[in-house]
């Protein structure tokens, strides 16, 4: 192994390629965390962000979910909002022209109830200018089959992905939830439909009650849990999927600090996106670049690219190659 | 107006009564820039759990100071935390939020203001500036009906009268001032006749903001309603605190309010009360959350 340089003098390159999209950090905010971006602009210079993912948009406005909506668990949060968002033509007429002159890629977030709605937006968004991708949000209930959440099912989740694909030229990313029992599969359904990229988690399905008043504590009853707790789930998500796709994976899920987005980076996510933290440090997306930067000038490391993806995952006993073996043979 | 993250550093750590605390906070940015009805939301400590920040509206500003103080009660872990925290000690707030309450152009008509427990916490602020707005003599248009479960919820009596202003207490035991609800109090103090105020400014529980939005309503008079609720943020991100919205032209459609960005004040006519569930009220969390 060379000698570690030490740390470099100029300053390492952060930029990343995601299939055919282009980011100058790997670090943006998550959908629903980070309001239309304007809500930031007090606290951060939004122009240093990779990208900024908006709150989720469907065709017609949506008021929501009645509340409480939101609970505080450990280390964690649990949401029932409803997707509460202005609608697409809003979002273009009033939201996007701030985020236009940012000179930031603008990541619209998108959701239906059935496949032709996620259609009918994409074709919408797809001649907006400003507009460098749309993410799916495929953990929606489908009201043409009972409920039934797309995400859930490899079949529904490529019609929704062909669906969007047919409708736009834009860089189609595909967002999952972790609410299954084979994240690859769902994956492999997205990429096989058209997807150019996917992204993984979306939140984790939870509950939270009240012993003293006997009621769950969110009017939903049920909603999705985020934030750090939800780390190791995502990290784990995130490394099936890598393994299971050939496209680019941004990494979701509990990321608050640059150490966390680094462990992303690491086992193959080639972007992060930076959800719950947002709410409580709002300048966590810029400090998380800066701590990337840090981190990789310290290490003496030429640009992020490099660091991607990089994961030793070769034999865990270096000094007892047999015993390696032996478990390797007992293991499969 | 300016939304900022600021250091601040604990100036004073109070007990009053009971389990309500006083905290004074050097925060130059947020005091200078506050308004009373407005709030912070504080960071307890640094790490994960408690994650999220607490809101707490502003019960004292002192621009020239550079601080301000909030009132809290402990009712679980993260305002337990809170009371731990020593002086001169830091804590991440951002502020100020919200929009805050607005004082009547005519200084001399008669004001009630009704505190449900650490809903007097705004009040303070907003007594003190109508006070010294109007001058002592003023004061005598102002009434306050204050109650609480119980004598020990109460704060005492010295941190309350400004110069001129009329208390009148009320506890649900009887243990000190009048013995049932504040709401109730009011409405017989209203019916004899001898107080009728030009506006009204109400925070407390939810059943108690409920009771006052309707008497104002039904009574033709103006009313502020400090609204609390759960939030992740404070900053019209999350929307985790959103309240069921009157829609008079369209009384079917739905519509939410948040309480971070189109409050925490609100007008009686504003929010749709029926629609609100019983779940809203916050649960007793002790010490177990």
């Amino acid at each position: 192994m060379e000698q570690n340089p030490g740390p470099a003098d100029a300053s390492p390159d952060l930029a990343v390629q995601l299939g055919p999209l282009r980011l100058k950090n790997p670090v943006m905010s998550a959908s629903g965390t980070f309001g239309y971006g304007e809500e930031y602009s007090e606290f951060i210079d939004l122009g240093r962000l990779g990208a900024i993912v908006v709150k989720g948009i469907s065709l017609k406005p949506r008021a929501g979910n009645p509340p409480p909506r939101l609970v505080e668990t450990s280390a964690g949060m649990i949401n029932a909002i409803g997707l509460e968002n202005v609608g697409s033509e809003r979002f273009l007429a009033v939201k996007l022209p701030f985020l236009r002159d940012l000179g930031v890629p603008v990541i619209v977030n998108i959701f239906g109830n059935t496949i032709e709605e996620y259609g009918e937006l994409s074709a919408r968004l797809d001649g907006a200018p400003g507009i460098a991708a749309l993410e799916i949000n495929v953990s929606c209930p489908n009201v043409k089959k009972g409920g039934m959440v797309f995400g859930t099912d490899p079949a529904m989740t490529s019609r929704v992905v062909e669906a969007v694909r047919g409708a736009t030229t834009l860089p189609v990313i595909t967002k999952l939830t972790p609410n299954v029992t084979s994240i690859s599969e769902i994956a492999k359904a997205a990429h096989g439909a058209g997807s150019d990229i996917i992204s993984c988690i979306n939140t984790v399905a939870a509950m939270s009650v009240d012993i003293f008043s006997r009621r769950p504590r969110l009017a939903n009853v049920l909603g999705g849990l985020s934030g750090p707790a939800v780390k190791p789930i995502a990290l784990r998500c995130v490394y099936e999927v890598t393994r299971a796709v050939e496209c680019p994976v941004i990494g979701i899920g509990g990321i608050t600090n640059s150490t966390d987005a680094l462990e992303f980076l690491l086992i193959g996510a080639g972007a992060v996106q930076v959800g719950t933290a947002n709410f409580i440090n709002p300048a966590a997306t810029v400090e998380i670049i800066e701590g990337i930067e840090r981190f990789l000038k310290v290490e003496g490391i030429a640009g992020i690219k490099s660091y991607i993806g990089s994961l030793d995952t070769s034999c865990l006993f270096p000094f007892a190659e047999d015993l390696c073996t032996t478990i390797a043979s007992e293991i499969s | 107006m300016a939304k900022m993250i600021e250091e601040a550093r604990i100036i004073n750590q109070q007990r009053i009564s009971g389990q309500i605390f006083r905290l004074r906070l050097h925060s130059p940015g947020i005091a200078g820039a506050a308004r009373c009805g407005q709030f912070v939301m504080i960071r307890i400590r640094e790490g994960t759990d408690p994650l999220l920040r607490r809101p707490f509206s502003f019960s004292r500003i002192y621009p020239e100071d550079g601080d301000f103080e909030i009132l809290y009660r402990v009712i679980g872990r993260g305002t337990w935390l809170m009371s731990q925290l020593e002086p001169g000690s830091t804590s991440s707030l951002i502020g100020p939020l919200g929009n805050g309450f607005e004082l009547p152009i005519d200084r001399t008509v008669p004001l009630a203001f009704i505190a449900g427990g650490m809903g007097i916490a705004p009040l303070l602020e907003l007594i003190a500036e109508v006070i010294s707005d109007r001058g002592a003599k003023g004061a005598e248009k102002l009434r306050l009906f204050y109650g609480a479960r119980t004598a020990s919820e109460l704060l005492p009596e010295d941190f309350l009268t400004g110069p001129g202003i009329r208390v009148h207490f009320a506890t649900d035991d009887g243990s000190s001032g009048y013995k049932g609800h504040i709401t109730q109090m009011f409405e017989e103090f209203m019916a004899e006749g001898d107080f009728r105020p030009f506006e009204l400014y109400s925070c407390g529980p939810l059943a108690m903001q409920y009771h006052m939005a309707s008497w104002a309503l039904s009574n033709d008079t103006l009313a502020q309603l400090s609204m609390e609720s759960l939030m992740a943020c404070g900053i019209g991100a999350c929307l985790g605190c959103a309240l069921p919205a009157a829609t008079p032209d369209d009384p079917e459609s739905e519509r939410f309010v948040h309480v971070c960005e189109d409050g925490p004040i609100f007008s009686a006519g504003s929010i749709k009360w029926n629609k609100i569930l019983v779940q809203q009220m916050p649960p007793p969390t002790w010490l177990f959350s």
